[in-house]
This record gives C-alpha cells, structure tokens and sequence, in this order.
C-alpha cells in the first residue's frame, strides 16, 4: 500500500483507477454480462500458451511435426501447454458465440452502440482465421489435407479465387512457403490485429457504457461499480474457465496424425468443430450452384451480421417486442447446430480404427503372416487370401482358436501355429474381423 | 438497490460495502492466484526442462580390438547420432586408441585439454602434437611440453566379444582437471 501511495503521488495513479473500475454498469452487475471478460481471458490464456509453445516449435516442413512431437513427449508439461492452447481455443469460440447470443437477445447493439457490434464481428472473423491458419501448424496428416481442402474452397470465389489461392499458398502447391506465412500470420500478424481490434472494442464501450438490462424498471435501480462486483463476478468464471480447460487439456489426449504426406491421398480430413457445420452444408451442393454455397451465401451472410444493428430498425430491446429478430436469430441456431449435429453423426458412422486392429495389424507383420498370405495385393500366394476374410469367416470365437490351433479347424492345413501371447491372439483376431468389403 | 449497497458519494452510483465489499475483493483475488499459480507452475517446467537434461550416453562399437597395433596411436571412426532437440544428426569424431603391449587399450578423447583444438600422433618423434598452441604429450597423455594444463583426456572404454566399446565425452579445457562438459 504505501508503494502504490508513493506511485500515486508520482504518476497520479487515482484517476485511472477510477476510469478503469467506477465504469457504471446500468440495473448493477449480471452473471450474464461475463461473456465478453470471459473471451479476452481466453485470449489471454492463448497468447500465453502460444508464447511458450514457439520456445520449441519450428515452421518449417523438414521439422515442424517433430517439434510438436518433442513437446509432447519430451518436455515437462508440454502436452499440457499445447492441450491448453488446444482446447482453449475451442472454449474461446464457445464464449464468444455466447458473448454474441447475450449481445443479440439483449438488443445491445442497437443505436448507439452499432460500431461495437461491428468491430466484434471483425474480431470474430480474425479468431476464425487464427484456427484455420494455426491448425496447419502441427504439419500432421489432418493438418495438411484440412488445409489444402480450406484453401481449394477460397479457388472456388469468382475471377480472383486462383489468384487468391496462389497468394495463400505461397506458390503452386501446400508446402514449405505456405506453412512458414501461416506461421507467420498465426503469431505476428494476426495478434497485432486482434489486439488493436480489442483496444476499439473497449474503447468505444467505454465511451458508450455498457447497454445494461432490456427492461426499464431493473434499469432504473440505478447503475452500480464495475468494481468490485462485476469484477469478482468475472473472475470467479475466468477461474472455472481455466479449471475446465486444464481438466481437458489433462484428460482428453489430442495426438497428432501422421506426418504430412502430400502423396497419400486416402486421408480424409476432420476440421474443427466450428467450422463443421460449414463442412456439412458443401455436402449438399453440386455442379454449377457450388460457388453460390461456397461464396455468395456466406459473404452476403457476413454482410447482413456485420450490417445488422442498420438492417434491424425496431428500436425495442426487449426480446418480448422483436419477434422477427428473435425468430430469425432461432431460425440461424437451429441451422447452425442442426448441420453440427448431422456432420458429427456422419463423423462418428465412420468406423474410426480400433487400437487393438492396429495392434493386430503390427502381430501380423510382426510373425511375417504376408509370407503366406496376401491382403489387397500384398503378400505370398501360399496360404488364402485374406483381404476380406471377415466376409467368409465372420466368428469371432473360430479365428481364434483357428490361431491357436490351426489343425483342429481345418484339417491338414499346412499353417504352422505361433507362440501367441493371449493379448496377441486378441488383437490379431480383431484385426482379421475388420478385414470386410465394409457396409 | 441492494440492501447492502451504498450510495458512493464522488460518483453518484451504488457499490457493496463493508464485509460484502471485502468478500469480492477476497474472492477476486483468490481467483486471479489460482489461476496465476497454475498457470505459472506448468509454464516455468515447461521453459526449464531441456536446459538440464543430460545427454544419454551409450557404448559405441569402433572396431575390432585385433585390428589396433600394438604400441602405436591409431585413429578410429566414431559415429553416432546426437539429440539436439527434435533434430538427430549423425555426429563423427576421430579418436585416438592405443594397444599397450599386455593388450591393454588406452583411449584419448580427440580434444586438446588446452583450448580445444584436435592434435595429431607425429610417428618421427613418437609424440601426439597440437598444431594450435605447441602442447606436446607422449604416448601415454602426458605432458612433455608446451601450455597444456593436464593430459590428454582418457574415454571409458570396454572390450566385449572383442570389440573396442566408447563412451565419447567432452571435458571442459583449460582446467588442470578434467572436469566432464
């Protein structure tokens, strides 16, 4: 205390104690209004754990996946660090969609608060662009072809979408120019902008005051201190944020894929979840109105959020007065979540890869089973092939003890039986069953 | 207003007071801790963790024991990879082994204990000569001349099925002991 008086009587500190605590908040402060305090912890936390993850990461092809690969297993924390940055910026969409949701059911972007609306929509854009070009980074398998998908959609604009393709790239293909610039818009770039971006956000809240509640009466309770309450209020969920994030940066493993493979083209990848519903909605269109989808509807969607506090007049605040705003609103979440909730169960119909088929995968080279046998063209032709003998074969219960004991389920078979461990037989077994035509 | 709530007078507008008022204050400054703490704690691991870790070490086969003459300095071919962080590099270092007539074999590390340049055997005279700054040893490392502080640095060496088996070690140069990098 008597450093802050001795400060004080120097830099004449009250003023600006006051400025930044005394902001009135209309009808006192709300557990609803923590969503904006909310994101910029996130941000925050992001650019933190962003900071530390460059001590070790390095943007080039030859060595950007192997990098992630040693914070993950060899540095002290690093998979919490890089969980931390992971999930954060998956919360950090989750609050800003709810900061959004209050802002629009409590008409707060109405007059005279339009130009904060409009530069929170810019700022949702630059966050949107922060997860695309940091999610090329680890340069693993879904990494490489995610991104190659999200800048082949941008060749899809019309007139300029090879230019613009080109300039993404840095170049004709995805490769080293395209993951250094990304890189270098992910961590210089982008948080500059995003930081002036917050700066105007809060300036102009400052200069307008915060909206308060819709209703007149809780509003004529008079205003109260953005401190202590409000800011206690925002804390306590900074808190639980943090503690939520921590708890799935710890619990909830986020491996890598394989290295990058421009050569293999079977890989299908999975972009992150909010941009999902985007993913699902190219599923339905065809032909020559794919551009219309893939460009026009989004940038006049765009032009309609960053435009709306023009394009809805009715000066009401109370969701009660605006049933065509709180209709349209609906109408835009049941789209998003119902394309979200579609994409996630066509994700999850796909079969993923079961450990132990994997595991069975590795006995069955391990014990050199390609000697004799063939699986899509690979292998020797002395015993039957077996690409899809889970067709044929489909008992569990017979390969297994086929594998024990070849002999005793089919007499004079000249396979040999192998000293199995139990888990060994489990696997191989699993591994045999997945071999299907599939559905 | 609330009950508890206080008209502030410079403002004009009503904040918590008295025990109300410290209870946010104190709740506002243990969220801010916790999160301080738990963060700071992973952050100041995660920064320290590689400055300390210690090369692993392991006995690298350089050839066969018979192949060594016995009382002359032969040069021998180590290879083997390096960590440096995410990358491996092969590293190549050329040693210097010595067979002592009882079949004993002595080892050098290939290093100066001077300042750290390499030195080479000169047969005429029998003495292992460092070109940077005249230091002088003798068959055996010792010192015969010139500013070098102690003898040449010996590397841990073991012979299995007949093969000549090293550690490589780096020691720092200067000291009048060996004292490991």
């Amino acid at each position: 205390m008597r450093l802050y008086e001795w400060l004080d009587s120097r830099l004449r500190l009250k003023p600006i104690r006051e400025t930044l605590l005394d902001e009135p908040i209309p009808g006192g402060a709300s557990w609803i209004y923590v969503f904006g305090s909310a994101t910029l912890f996130l941000f925050g936390l992001q650019a933190i754990t962003g900071m530390f993850l460059a001590l070790y990461y390095a943007p080039t092809p030859d060595h950007a996946y192997d990098s992630i690969q040693f914070i993950e297993k060899e540095i002290t924390f690093g998979s919490f660090v890089r969980g931390l940055h992971h999930w954060g910026a998956s919360i950090m969409v989750v609050m800003i969609g709810l900061h959004m949701l209050q802002t629009f059911l409590y008409g707060a972007y109405k007059p005279p608060r339009e130009l904060m609306w409009m530069v929170g929509v810019i700022l949702l854009f630059i966050t949107l662009v922060f997860a695309f070009t940091g999610y090329l980074l680890p340069w693993d398998q879904n990494a490489y072809w995610a991104t190659q998908v999200g800048i082949n959609m941008v060749g899809g604009v019309p007139v300029v979408g090879d230019f613009l393709v080109r300039v993404l790239r840095g170049g004709e293909s995805l490769g080293a120019l395209t993951l250094s610039r990304f890189f270098a818009v992910h961590v210089l770039f982008l948080p500059a902008v995003l930081i002036a971006g917050i700066v105007l956000h809060l300036f102009i809240l400052r200069r307008v005051g915060p909206a308060g509640p819709w209703s007149d009466e809780r509003a004529k309770l008079g205003s109260e201190t953005f401190a202590p309450r409000q800011v206690y209020m925002d804390a306590v969920v900074m808190l639980a944020l943090f503690m939520v994030v921590a708890a799935l940066a710890l619990t909830v493993p986020f491996d890598l894929a394989d290295k990058a493979n421009p050569s293999d083209t079977t890989f299908v990848p999975v972009p992150e979840w909010y941009f999902l519903f985007y993913y699902q909605l190219l599923k339905y269109v065809h032909g020559p109105f794919e551009p219309l989808v893939t460009w026009i509807l989004p940038a006049a969607f765009i032009l309609v959020v960053f435009f709306w506090p023009f394009i809805d007049r009715n000066p009401a605040r109370n969701p009660a007065q605006r049933r065509t705003t709180m209709l349209a609103g609906s109408a835009f979440l049941m789209v998003v979540f119902g394309l979200l909730g579609l994409s996630l169960r066509d994700l999850y119909a796909v079969p993923r890869l079961d450990p132990s088929v994997a595991h069975g995968k590795a006995v069955y080279v391990q014990y050199g089973c390609a000697g004799c046998h063939v699986i899509h063209g690979e292998g020797g032709a002395v015993g039957p092939d077996l690409s899809y003998v889970a067709d044929a074969r489909p008992d569990r219960e017979w390969h297994y003890r086929h594998f024990q004991d070849p002999q005793a389920m089919v007499p004079g078979s000249i396979m040999p039986s192998f000293p199995l461990t139990e888990r060994e037989l489990h696997d191989l077994t699993s591994y045999m069953l997945s071999l299907t035509q599939g559905r | 207003m609330h009950p508890e709530a206080e008209q502030n007078d410079s403002s004009g507008f009503y904040t918590p007071v008295g025990s109300r008022r410290k209870f946010f204050h104190w709740m506002t400054g243990i969220a801010a801790s916790l999160i301080g703490v738990g963060l700071a704690i992973p952050l100041v691991g995660y920064v320290i963790s590689p400055a300390f870790k210690r090369r692993e070490q392991s006995w690298i086969d350089v050839g066969r024991e018979r192949d060594l003459p016995v009382d002359k300095p032969k040069q021998l071919d180590y290879v083997t990879s390096l960590k440096d962080g995410w990358m491996e590099t092969k590293a190549e270092k050329a040693l210097w082994a010595v067979k002592q007539a009882d079949g004993q074999v002595t080892v050098f590390s290939p290093i100066c204990p001077h300042l750290g340049c390499g030195y080479r055997w000169e047969d005429s005279d029998r003495t292992f000569k460092c070109p940077c700054h005249g230091s002088v040893f003798d068959i055996s490392g010792k010192v015969m001349a010139g500013p070098a502080p102690r003898s040449l640095d010996v590397l841990p060496t073991k012979i299995e099925n007949g093969h000549l088996l090293v550690i490589y070690k780096e020691y720092k140069a200067g000291l009048p002991k060996a004292v490991e990098l």
